[in-house]
């Protein structure tokens, strides 16, 4: 563990000591500049072109309107929100510099940084960050982060620095919903132009360390330095080509020949060529994200919860994730690796977590398949990791009298069925920012509140969920999720299998990169060359 | 003026004539076909499952946020008035902007054939210079070891898939010269040299498969023209070897090398996607893959009405090369 995650973790524990999250606010203060975006680290030299190697191209870089993780990765150094992410589970003011909540708990006043600037040259003022959050909360303006910021019924500028923002319940997870995943702060009526859209695909318009130069589709995009960036000294890099190349091999062979200074990796097969080759570093960092299998209940016979128990019951995660990924990671209960610390249930209070045949066979024959019956697995083209993660799990359920017929749709397709809450019995792959509330309450809670994409229509673990939301005792607040991951262990909505660990494999000339485990890009905006 | 001469120039006005309305019978074929192919595709598009707000909003999408980009997009509207409001745009030439990567399509699309039609040209010539000798000395030398070292690249050129080819030659040179082509494209406009490190493994790649190719059906034609009566007679005329391969036998073999070289140049050009996405290359198969997977419509119907036309276009040229080859070919 690096020294910055012990002090991140000192922060946490800290903040969970303290009682109340109004006291916690006035804790955070200004933003500790040591810890944001990671460290700064010492010896740090300022110039030059750092090339990363991306598998996946983001289909465009409208933080606004484009949901795809792979825009998220790099916009992240582009725009920014009001608080960062830190990776032990804090909002750490970013544009805002403080915030004081009111006794009802229901007005937040943020105190704005002052000295920022826009990629345009304007001042930022509270006006434009206003303006900014009102337009992502509309969902007229179709922005897929609508949905998160459907609790804000108002956010005003009170003067050039000052932004209010009041919600219609206490919500612990607000600080952490303004953050960096959707939007970004741009100037006030920057949408009112018929193609400001499309235009931020080629223009920039935010406050982040970095600009973009240009996006060529297929080929690259671009990103230098912003001159008028708000914190003194950084970024040190004055370029960062981001070179799409959707073949590993290709990938592999530029990290080799020094065409490509740094990439993440997931396939075991690729990290094992670039082992030990001189160099080259490889590192490797817990993450946020999960791969799961999901069950839909609208799907018979998974309406019943003793065959989704059943099913629970016959799948062993381990060999699962040794076999899909070869180990590069961490089987998991109902909580991502990277928050099991601080929000995860203990994995020996979970039910439904160990490999148990009989007590599985006996589920089905109660639920009046004795016999077993025929199911079909979706899994996704281009997900790697799913098509020997499919295989294996054929082999486990078939144990059970399960008959697994595997089919493989096109993402698109896939991203239809889960949207129209027909999933069935899926493989899935997403990830979350780190407060458990942004975790589950969309994806779980029922309708209207929540999606519940999986049909899981669960009165108990919703109620948890709206607990869970309004609770702003750090520690009361973990109980709550501990119980309501409880009962999706019983009831089994998903099946959570692992955690896929970063890989980050760099040359050596690349110094002071710490991969953030939302798999975004932050440490770019620290990271130098030797 | 000998009455001879007034009757060519007659008959050479008169072919000019034909050749013209030949041309543009043909041209207004292609528009009336690509009128109706720009119907099929914008049908077939649409009628893969998800779209791209889908795409856009991800997961977490909301249900009014999903509306509202359908309506900016106009996917809201009937599937005809999609199509008359895109036509009507692309006849004033406005082929709209990407609806995700935000630029103009047609820009997009100009650059990415760009680089299809370099690869694709590139690719063409050196497979002709490989393989037509080849071709020729597989042939002459029928039977002998030579032919069978030829047939043996031509058998490994015809089986072998091309991204295992490219692979090899990219592996190849990067463990024997520890050097790899720049994954950045850069056009020859810009800068030559780079242009040419980074095209030279995906041309060789294809050359290789297509000098295979090449080769065989050279190879072929020459060795069953070589039993043929005009052959045999130019012998027993005592013709030296070079005249009689020259000048009839390539002579008699052009029109279907001509032809073959077309399909060959449709073939590449109508998206070598494989190799492009081996060395990164922005080309117009990667271009549509990629808008295929976006469900980016606008892009993906510029992209294929440029493939189909293209295709049609280098079909109209290998016919009217038919006629400069062997005048007594009639266009009809």
């Amino acid at each position: 563990m690096s020294s910055s995650d012990i002090f991140g973790v000192m922060d946490r524990r800290t903040l969970l000591a303290l009682g109340g999250f109004a006291a916690a606010a006035a804790i955070i203060g200004p933003a500790g500049a040591t810890d944001l975006y990671g460290p700064k680290g010492s010896g740090a030299k300022s110039g030059g072109t750092l090339n990363m190697g991306l598998l996946v191209e983001p289909p465009g870089l409208d933080p606004f309107h484009q949901a795809a993780d792979a825009r998220i990765r790099l916009t992240v150094l582009i725009y920014q929100g009001l608080f960062y992410e830190s990776p032990d589970g804090t909002a750490m003011p970013l544009l805002a510099e403080g915030f004081d909540l009111s006794s009802d708990r229901l007005v937040y006043t943020i105190r704005l940084r002052k000295g920022v600037k826009f990629h345009t040259g304007q001042p930022m003022t509270a006006k434009d960050v206003a303006y900014s959050y009102n337009y992502i909360r509309d969902a007229k303006n179709g922005s897929p982060g609508a949905g998160d910021f459907a609790m804000i019924t108002a956010i005003e500028a009170v003067d050039d620095a000052t932004v209010k923002i009041t919600i219609s319940a206490p919500n612990a997870a607000l600080p952490m919903t303004l953050g960096n995943k959707y939007g970004g702060v741009v100037p006030a009526g920057y949408f009112d132009a018929a193609d400001a859209k499309t235009k931020l695909n080629q223009a920039s318009v935010g406050t982040g360390p970095f600009k973009l130069s240009e996006f060529k589709p297929n080929s690259n995009a671009t990103l230098v330095r912003n001159p008028d960036y708000w914190e003194p000294g950084v970024p040190y890099l004055d370029r960062i080509n981001f070179v799409f190349v959707p073949n590993a091999a290709s990938l592999l062979v530029g990290l080799r020949n020094k065409r490509i200074d740094i990439a993440t990796l997931s396939r075991p097969q690729d990290v094992k060529q670039v082992e030990g080759v001189a160099g080259l570093v490889i590192e490797r960092k817990p993450s946020f994200n999960q791969k799961a299998i999901d069950l839909g209940a609208e799907l018979k016979p998974l309406d019943d919860e003793r065959v989704r128990r059943a099913i629970a019951l016959a799948v062993d995660k381990d060999e699962i994730m040794r076999a899909s990924i070869g180990g590069l990671g961490n089987t998991i209960g109902t909580m991502v690796a990277g928050m099991q610390e601080s929000w995860g249930a203990p994995l020996d209070k979970l039910p439904n977590q160990k490999v148990d045949i009989a007590a599985a066979k006996k589920l089905l024959a109660e639920a009046g398949h004795p016999d077993g019956f025929e199911l079909t697995l979706t899994s996704i083209i281009g997900y790697d990791w799913m098509d020997a993660a499919a295989v294996t799990l054929r082999e486990q359920l078939a144990k059970i009298g399960i008959k697994l017929a595997i089919q493989r749709v096109e993402l698109g397709v896939w991203v239809k069925n889960f949207q129209s809450k027909q999933m069935g019995f899926t493989f899935n792959d997403w990830a979350t920012v780190p407060d458990p509330n942004l975790l589950f309450y969309r994806h779980f809670h029922k309708a209207p509140e929540g999606a519940d994409f999986r049909n899981w229509k669960n009165d108990a673990a919703s109620a948890l969920l709206d607990e869970g939301r309004v609770e702003s005792d750090p520690a009361k607040r973990r109980e709550i999720y501990i119980r309501y991951q409880q009962a999706m262990a019983e009831s089994v909505p998903t099946i959570m299998l692992f955690s896929a660990d970063h890989v980050v494999v760099r040359a050596d000339k690349v110094k002071n990169y710490d991969q953030h485990p939302t798999g975004w890009y932050y440490g770019l905006a620290r990271a130098w060359i030797a | 003026m000998p009455f001879w001469r007034g009757c060519s120039r007659r008959q050479g006005l008169k072919d000019a004539e034909s050749m013209g309305a030949y041309i543009v019978k043909r041209l207004a074929a292609l528009v009336v076909t690509a009128l109706l192919t720009s119907v099929v595709v914008f049908l077939l598009v649409r009628s893969v499952p998800g779209d791209v707000v889908g795409q856009m909003l991800g997961q977490t999408s909301d249900p009014v946020a999903a509306k509202a980009l359908r309506e900016f997009f106009g996917l809201d509207q009937p599937v005809w008035q999609q199509y008359l409001g895109w036509l009507g745009r692309v006849i004033t030439g406005d082929f709209g902007t990407s609806w995700t990567r935000g630029q103009p399509v047609l820009g997009m699309v100009g650059s990415a054939l760009a680089v299809t039609v370099q690869l694709a040209f590139a690719t063409l010539l050196l497979a002709t210079l490989i393989g037509v000798p080849l071709g020729i000395l597989a042939a002459i030398y029928e039977g002998r070891m030579l032919d069978r070292l030829i047939q043996c690249f031509n058998l490994l050129g015809l089986a072998a898939p091309v991204f295992w080819i490219g692979l090899m030659l990219l592996f190849g040179v990067s463990t024997g010269f520890d050097w790899s082509p720049p994954l950045m494209y850069v056009p020859p406009s810009e800068a030559l040299g780079e242009n040419l490190s980074i095209m030279a493994l995906p041309v060789l790649s294809l050359a290789l498969l297509q000098a295979a190719a090449y080769s065989q059906f050279v190879r072929q034609n020459i060795v069953s023209a070589l039993g043929q009566d005009y052959v045999r007679t130019a012998i027993a005329k005592g013709l030296p070897v070079r005249s009689i391969f020259f000048t009839h036998l390539l002579r008699n073999i052009a029109i279907p090398l001509v032809t073959f070289m077309g399909l060959i140049l449709i073939q590449i050009l109508g998206g070598a996607v494989i190799i492009e996405s081996l060395f990164a290359l922005p080309g117009l198969g990667r271009l549509l893959l990629s808008s295929i997977e976006t469900r980016d419509y606008p892009v993906l119907q510029a992209g294929l009405l440029v493939v189909v036309v293209i295709a049609m276009l280098v079909n109209l040229v290998v016919d009217l090369s038919y006629r400069i080859i062997d005048p007594r070919v009639q266009l009809s």
